[in-house]
């Protein structure tokens, strides 16, 4: 439905000869993503960080959809935002006390971070405007944002992640000129991040397991017995 | 026969010098051992000479039996044998006067040495006459030698010195080094002489070691020294030193047998120093007395000086004659020819020349060494030598090589001046009485100083007129002086001392002035009746306690053998006899002394201060010697405390005394061909019969006489009569001053006192030296020792103290620098780390800004390094 | 505006994708709360991920986009996972040092410090 609207958007803006309503729903994305992220940093409220978050991801989803990668969108808000945030939002909520709710930073720190910050910044946008055909969009991508040209990335990705690429030009078996390979599907990593995920499963369950009050226990034996063992 | 007679005679000779080596080896690493404290070291010592007495004996029987000397020509002596040949010799000397006197006209200034071949051939036919029973002709020959050790055989001279025949055997034993230069060996030169010497030393050492048994037993315990004081005070504690007394007695036996037996100089020379070393070792026996090391280094000391003339004599005969041996040395050869070295003897009196006295060519080729270069430039080696053979009798007629003769005698006799304490080396005889009585007797008086007298004698042949003139006139003045110190000695080992001084004074007079048999018969009668006077005085000594002669008086009835011995040693000193009937042995030896010192004033008149020395000489000697006496055994005890003690000694040390004094009664007495005499005359070096005119070097040209001159009557005479008159007088005196007490010497000393104290103080030779030679001494020693102190010590403390700054230096920049250098590391490391646990905080945001900056930087760095263009895949 | 009307290419993901991990670091450098750390490492992630989907993005870059395939994609899928396991361990680490500490302050957690 989304693409539809995008469809519709971009078919708008190429007859109207204003609008690219494609540019124009990247720009409302990405400056809600950004300011919302922005918005994390200068928050000091925990919970009021949590929120904007969930916004700012929810945010970069859209852009994920936008790219025309539906089926990273789609996990994005259903793991990251709807897993990995509410998780976090549990963490909020297990820590919120009275004065963890907003601990403030020492200024000096905050320039510090913004002149360090910046020149990250500087760097990366430096970098993001090498590449002379990252500028450029390619002809046809009308057709290709109302998902004519494109095929939906979601069974693709489901072949690959068992291991099979049908994909781009390989889907008949060339070899890509990239590696000269014939490129292997995803099924190793996805079989390890499953054993992964256990592991971190029951890691995170120690981890973060109660602990028994042994010096408790040992004062409670001793009145019993009443001596040393 | 020959040959097997002189290596008999080498082999006994041979071994009685060695015996006492072994007994010396044998006491120095068992002495303390031989019973207890030693005790029977004294018998080890005594066997050994005594067994060397013993060969000695065995080996002048031997000698009797195959070459019974001829009875000498004296008709006043008591020989039985009676033949009196007193005119016979008369004229046959008046004869050889006239041509002494006709040869003395013809002498220059520059001295020709003349030989009187008429008087060879009347001797030479007188000895035919009368020595029928001789098998041997006379003339020379030498025998081949068989093998002995090394290639050097025994050669054997026979020769007619006039008066009988000379017979000698020498050879060699072992050679020590052998070059062709030169060949210093061991050997013998055995005649008559060393003989009767052999037999004198053993018999005299023997007794004296009999007599130390019993004098030198207070060593047998632990002795407390009167005469050493402490530095803490006291008196000093030693143990005793028995058996070193007799350890170094039979070392001093066999080297004085060494000297008696030597068959070259070189020998002798070594046993020289080796008796020097035993009596420095014997005066010194009781070292820690300061008087007693100092008198044993004195001695020494004075002997070096005149070894130092010895070793220039040896030099100069060694250098012009290649050879120091005094016989012929015979040897054979590759092709087995008989090839005859020429010995001392040889070489400077040859047969050639009817062994009178001339310079050898050696010396003279030496001499005109200029003339002798000059041809060897012009002429070819070959053709040289035959030209040089032709000149050298008539550079000889010139004189050259007469000052190296003259040189190599003075040379040899200043080795004689020191051993046998001439003046003016004389002065360590009377302090080597620091050593114990049986040292003097036996050293000192008897055998050591007599070895200077020996070897004057054994060298006789090769001393020229000018040398025998010095050494008559060098003993005049020695019997002199000595005589006249020993008047106011008060000190009775001193008197006899310098009566040994004395006595050897008189021997070098008689050998200088041509009496070689009277002088060796002075030595042989001198040599027991010294040792009986110091053995005597030991016995007094022992009893008394004391030296000095002011404490004693009035000991003869408690001992009367020491007395009544001394008493014969006395009259034997001082030639006491029956004019022409008989006399003790003194008296024979005197006599022949004085008759030839006569003979020599005869011949020469400028010389006659000689002859009045001599008479003079023996009346001093009779006073004094009598003074002794007189003091010592008659009158009145002068100190109760000494007389309280006195007694007789045991009878082992007077039995000595007995024994000795036999032999200074007889010794001048000859029985058939038995006499010392005899034995003598046949030692007599060939060519030294006949008389000697030459000279002219050191005096005018001199007449030596032929001893055979002085047994004319009528010299004779008048020596006997001179002899007992002056004798006589000196005893009256020393009667009237000592029993009669007709004069008080003591008022004579005071009045007389100028010429007492210059007595008293010897003549003041030891200040004199002192002035001379010790004081420059000390002051140079005192400057050497002054630079070493400032001037070299100074610098090795300058060094030492630049060697501490530089280590001070090298320390500091070890702490320091070095130190400091590692310190630095490590101080910088320490604080490096402390900085840097700084950058870990521990704070989460800072190292994720830490991350972030990294990033940063390192993608910067490499973008400018490689001028990023990043990859578009 | 040119931003409106000209189509969008990688370039501007980009940048989104640039502020987006900056703003992540920033929020982990100031944040004192552990769990503002934690937030500011899902910032970061995120970041990443847009740069992954742009790349791999067909629409964005058009037959470029085959030589990829759909690596972009698969990436961002994986980082997805990972960023939900990490987040998971993250907070039991965060809890187990309150529960330790009482405290989720990260500027307490210093027991390291040299």
């Amino acid at each position: 439905m989304i693409g539809t609207l995008f469809g519709v958007s971009s078919l708008l803006a190429a007859t109207s000869g204003g609008i690219n309503w494609h540019s124009f729903f990247f720009l409302l994305f990405a400056l809600l993503a950004c300011g919302l992220a922005v918005a994390v940093v200068l928050a000091d409220n925990v919970v009021r960080m949590a929120f904007y978050l969930v916004l700012s991801l929810g945010a970069t989803a859209g852009l994920f959809f936008l790219a025309g990668a539906e089926f990273v969108g789609a996990m994005q808000l259903m793991i990251y935002v709807g897993g990995t945030l509410v998780l976090l939002i549990f963490g909020v909520m297990l820590t919120a006390q009275e004065p963890f709710v907003a601990i403030k930073t020492p200024a000096r720190d905050k320039v510090l971070a913004g002149i360090v910050g910046g020149g990250l910044l500087a760097v990366l946008l430096q970098a993001a405007f090498t590449g002379p055909a990252w500028s450029e969009a390619p002809a046809d991508m009308a057709e290709r944002t109302l998902g004519q040209v494109t095929q939906p990335s979601a069974t693709p990705l489901g072949m690959a992640l068992v291991g099979v690429r049908v994909d781009g030009d390989v889907a008949s078996g060339e070899r890509s000129p990239a590696d000269g390979n014939v490129r292997s599907g995803y099924l190793l990593p996805f079989e390890i991040v499953s054993v992964h995920l256990l592991v971190v499963l029951v890691g995170a369950a120690y981890l973060a397991r109660t602990k028994r009050r042994k010096a408790v226990a040992i004062a409670r034996d001793e009145s019993t017995t009443g001596g040393v063992r | 026969m020959e040959t097997d007679l002189g290596a008999t005679l080498s082999t006994l000779l041979g071994l009685a010098w060695l015996i006492p080596l072994a007994s010396f080896a044998a006491i120095l690493f068992f002495g303390p051992k031989m019973g207890p404290h030693g005790r029977n070291s004294a018998w080890v010592a005594t066997g050994a000479i005594g067994t060397s007495l013993a060969l000695s004996l065995f080996a002048f029987g031997t000698w009797m039996v195959n070459h019974p000397p001829a009875v000498a020509h004296h008709g006043d002596h008591g020989d039985v044998h009676g033949e009196d040949h007193g005119e016979e010799h008369g004229k046959e000397h008046d004869d050889s006067h006239a041509n002494n006197h006709s040869a003395e006209a013809t002498n220059r200034v520059a001295a020709r040495l003349v030989r009187f071949a008429e008087e060879q051939a009347a001797e030479g036919g007188h000895g035919d006459r009368e020595h029928g029973d001789h098998e041997h002709d006379g003339h020379e020959h030498s025998d081949e030698g068989h093998g002995d050790e090394g290639q050097h055989a025994d050669s054997v001279e026979h020769g007619d010195t006039g008066h009988g025949e000379k017979i000698a055997y020498s050879g060699d034993w072992y050679a020590l080094y052998r070059s062709p230069s030169l060949v210093l060996s061991i050997g013998w030169y055995i005649d008559s002489m060393t003989v009767l010497l052999f037999v004198v030393v053993t018999f005299i050492a023997t007794c004296i070691h009999v007599y130390a048994t019993g004098y030198m037993h207070d060593e047998l315990h632990d002795v407390t020294d009167h005469e050493v004081t402490l530095a803490a005070g006291g008196h000093l504690h030693r143990p005793g030193r028995f058996p070193r007394f007799f350890q170094a007695l039979s070392l001093f036996c066999f080297s004085m047998l060494g000297i008696v037996i030597a068959g070259n100089l070189a020998m002798v020379f070594i046993f020289w120093e080796l008796v020097g070393i035993c009596s420095w070792f014997l005066i010194g026996f009781y070292f820690e007395r300061k008087s007693a090391s100092t008198a044993a280094n004195k001695a020494f000391i004075v002997n070096r000086v005149g070894d130092f003339g010895m070793l220039i004599g040896l030099m100069a005969l060694w250098g012009a004659l290649g050879t120091l041996h005094f016989g012929d040395t015979v040897s054979v050869d590759a092709e087995g020819h008989q090839v005859v070295e020429p010995g001392l003897f040889s070489l400077v009196r040859p047969a050639e020349n009817g062994h009178a006295l001339q310079v050898p060519d050696g010396m003279v080729v030496a001499a005109a060494a200029n003339r002798v270069g000059n041809i060897a430039s012009t002429v070819s080696p070959e053709d040289a030598r035959a030209v040089i053979a032709e000149q050298v009798s008539g550079w000889r007629a010139m004189g050259m090589g007469n000052w190296l003769l003259v040189v190599a005698g003075l040379g040899i006799f200043c080795g004689c001046m020191g051993k046998s304490a001439q003046v003016p080396l004389h002065v360590w005889l009377p302090d080597a009485m620091e050593g114990p009585t049986p040292v003097s007797a036996l050293v000192h008086s008897a055998t050591m100083v007599a070895a200077g007298v020996y070897l004057t004698g054994r060298f006789y042949p090769v001393l020229t007129p000018d040398v025998l003139v010095v050494i008559a006139y060098i003993g005049a003045i020695t019997l002199f002086i000595a005589a006249t110190i020993a008047l106011v000695c008060t000190d009775i080992k001193r008197v006899l001392a310098y009566s040994t001084v004395s006595q050897l004074g008189y021997m070098m007079l008689a050998l200088g002035v041509g009496g070689w048999v009277a002088g060796l018969f002075h030595l042989v009668t001198h040599a027991f009746f010294k040792s009986l006077l110091f053995m005597c005085s030991g016995s007094v000594i022992h009893a008394c306690h004391t030296n000095d002669m002011r404490r004693m008086g009035g000991l003869l009835k408690k001992m009367p053998y020491t007395g009544w011995t001394m008493l014969v040693g006395c009259l034997a000193i001082i030639g006491a006899g029956v004019p022409f009937v008989i006399g003790f042995s003194g008296y024979y030896s005197k006599d022949s002394i004085l008759a030839q010192a006569l003979l020599f004033r005869q011949i020469n008149p400028s010389h006659a201060i000689l002859w009045y020395a001599a008479a003079g000489g023996a009346a001093l000697t009779a006073f004094y010697m009598f003074r002794l006496w007189f003091m010592t055994f008659i009158g009145e005890p002068r100190d109760q405390e000494v007389a309280a003690h006195v007694h007789e000694s045991p009878s082992v040390m007077t039995t000595p005394l007995v024994v000795l004094s036999v032999m200074a009664v007889a010794a001048g007495w000859s029985l058939g061909s038995l006499g010392v005499v005899n034995l003598l005359e046949q030692a007599r070096p060939l060519g030294t019969a006949a008389g000697m005119t030459g000279g002219g070097l050191l005096t005018a040209a001199v007449t030596v006489p032929a001893e055979a001159a002085s047994h004319a009557e009528a010299i004779h005479v008048t020596a006997t009569w001179t002899a007992f008159a002056t004798a006589g007088l000196g005893v009256l005196l020393a009667a009237a001053f000592y029993v009669w007490r007709v004069v008080n010497p003591a008022v004579i000393a005071t009045t007389l006192r100028p010429v007492y104290v210059f007595l008293e103080n010897k003549w003041y030779f030891d200040e004199i030296y002192n002035w001379i030679f010790v004081k420059p001494a000390h002051g140079i020693a005192m400057l050497a020792s002054a630079n070493d102190r400032g001037i070299i010590d100074s610098i090795l403390h300058l060094a030492a103290w630049l060697s501490r700054q530089l280590a001070a230096i090298d320390a500091w920049i070890d702490r320091f620098l070095v130190d400091g250098l590692i310190n630095t590391l490590a101080n910088v490391t320490w604080t490096m780390g402390l900085r840097l646990r700084h950058v870990q905080t521990g704070r989460l945001r800072q190292y994720v800004m830490f991350i972030v900056v990294g990033t940063v930087a390192i993608f910067l760095l490499a973008s400018m390094m490689l001028s990023a263009t990043v990859a578009i895949p | 505006m040119n931003l409106l009307s000209d189509p969008v290419g990688v370039s501007h993901y980009l940048v989104v994708g640039a502020i987006l991990f900056t703003t992540g670091v920033v929020c982990m450098v100031v944040k004192r709360n552990a769990l503002g750390v934690l937030m500011g490492i899902e910032l970061v992630l995120n970041g990443a991920n847009v740069n992954f989907v742009a790349f791999g993005s067909p629409v964005l870059r058009g037959e470029q986009a085959s030589i990829l395939g759909l690596d972009g994609q698969a990436m961002a899928l994986f980082v997805i996972l990972l960023a939900a396991a990490e987040a998971a361990v993250a907070l039991a680490i965060t809890l187990n040092f309150y529960n330790n500490h009482a405290t989720v302050d990260v500027d307490r957690a210093d027991d390291l410090k040299g």
